[in-house]
């Protein structure tokens, strides 16, 4: 064991300078980065909302976009507002639109071309809180609205768990895994124009992750509750949402299962 | 003492319109939206609208059905010759397909929600439009020589 962790350091010693989030590394030349941030604050609201330029010396700054707005905010300003939680990639907090593209903070490195700005908004098409800070109110009641939890009728004899076989737990893999960062609905125009009504790529995918667990049984009422012009057939199969998952997951791909499940239902 | 109305930000309906707004589409009126979409309290969940299976997953299936069909036979003209029936089939799927494309089109960008009755005006007139337009393939199915399929060979041999 001693031996594999041995070698494990090795390779990534042989390989180039791999940075720890918060390690850094000296070098004479400054690498200055420019940052161009979404700012908006409620209470000032005639205020309009700006792009406000941070600069960070690349050297000094970890090598992910969290690091760089982390260290803005301990060393600049420290008014600019966003979340951030795990730094890896599982809670989801830091989802917001880094070069044009949603994703998690924290996923997302941080482009090393210093000539090129990046410029950071929160989620596209959502009532902004504050600076980074998307309003997900709406988001998780269309959540709740899916019953996110295993419903059945009977339950089991000896009264200890629900079980499920290898196969059928396979079926969950690639759906399970969403942290609902909202990183896909917000990358998806007929969420932009409907999100009142149509229920978006990630709840949908999490509406289809329940409807074919083989221990619920309540998949009337979950189809039942689709049988719309508007909660799932308003995706028009754009796909942004597979391409914007930071978690490479298909939305689009369970949204057009559930689809086949209503049409021979 | 704060209400929603005196919040200086948030005030921004009574702003003057702007005048590069053209005047036909300044004056149509939105119906207002809950501030954050929130219906009831945040702790609800969203209560979608009442199942419907023809605007469900009847209506959905039927587009790709028509959508499979129109391959086959806007093939057959180009490969083999064809009939009144096979040309008339093909006009009312086009003529369908257009119908619910343009259908999704309203519901995407005219939805009931904000627009109201503008929404059923938009049905109506693309209801109205599709009727004008199968009345004319009706004509021209009856009358002209070699129907739809005759009138594009001619305009492409023209």
């Amino acid at each position: 064991m001693f031996r594999s962790i041995l070698r494990q350091s090795r390779a990534f010693n042989g390989t180039t300078t791999r940075n720890l989030a918060t390690a850094t590394t000296t070098s004479v030349t400054p690498r200055i980065k420019t940052f161009k941030i979404y700012r908006w604050n409620p209470d000032t609201p005639e205020v309009e909302p700006k792009m406000q330029s941070y600069d960070i010396d690349l050297n000094h700054c970890g090598p992910m976009v969290l690091d760089a707005i982390l260290k803005i905010k301990n060393e600049q300003d420290s008014t600019l507002t966003f979340r951030r939680s795990c730094r890896e990639g599982i809670c989801g907090s830091c989802a917001m639109n880094i070069g044009g593209r949603n994703t998690l903070a924290c996923l997302c490195r941080i482009e090393t071309d210093t000539a090129k700005e990046t410029k950071i908004y929160p989620l596209p098409h959502m009532f902004v809180v504050r600076d980074l800070v998307p309003d997900l109110t709406h988001f998780y009641k269309q959540y709740k609205s899916i019953q996110p939890y295993l419903q059945t009728e009977n339950h089991p004899a000896d009264g200890r768990e629900n079980l499920q076989s290898i196969e059928d737990r396979a079926k969950l893999d690639g759906l399970y895994e969403c942290i609902l960062c909202a990183c896909c609905s917000t990358s998806c125009p007929s969420y932009w124009w409907n999100q009142q009504e149509y229920l978006g790529p990630a709840v949908l995918m999490q509406a289809y992750r329940w409807l074919i667990d083989s221990r619920d049984q309540a998949s009337r009422v979950r189809k039942e509750m689709l049988q719309n012009s508007m909660s799932l057939y308003r995706c028009h199969t754009i796909m942004n949402c597979a391409r914007t998952c930071p978690k490479g997951l298909n939305p689009g791909k369970a949204i057009a299962e559930i689809k086949k499940q209503l049409a021979f239902d | 003492m704060l209400s929603l109305t005196s919040r200086v930000g948030l005030a921004r309906t009574s702003l003057p319109i702007r005048s590069s707004i053209p005047l036909l589409i300044r004056g149509i009126k939105t119906i207002p939206q809950p501030p954050g979409y929130i219906v009831g309290t945040v702790n609800d969940a969203y209560v979608p609208p009442k199942a419907h299976k023809l605007e469900g997953s009847y209506h959905w299936t039927s587009e790709r059905l028509v959508a499979l069909g129109l391959a086959p036979l806007t093939l057959a003209p180009l490969l083999g010759g064809t009939s009144t029936l096979l040309d008339s089939t093909l006009s009312v799927l086009v003529l369908y397909h257009s119908y619910t494309g343009f259908q999704s089109c309203i519901i995407d960008y005219i939805p009931k929600r904000v627009y109201g009755s503008l929404h059923n005006y938009a049905m109506y007139l693309l209801t109205f439009g599709t009727g004008v337009a199968g009345y004319g393939l009706y004509k021209i199915e009856t009358s002209e020589e070699g129907g739809v399929s005759g009138i594009v060979k001619k305009i492409y041999t023209a």
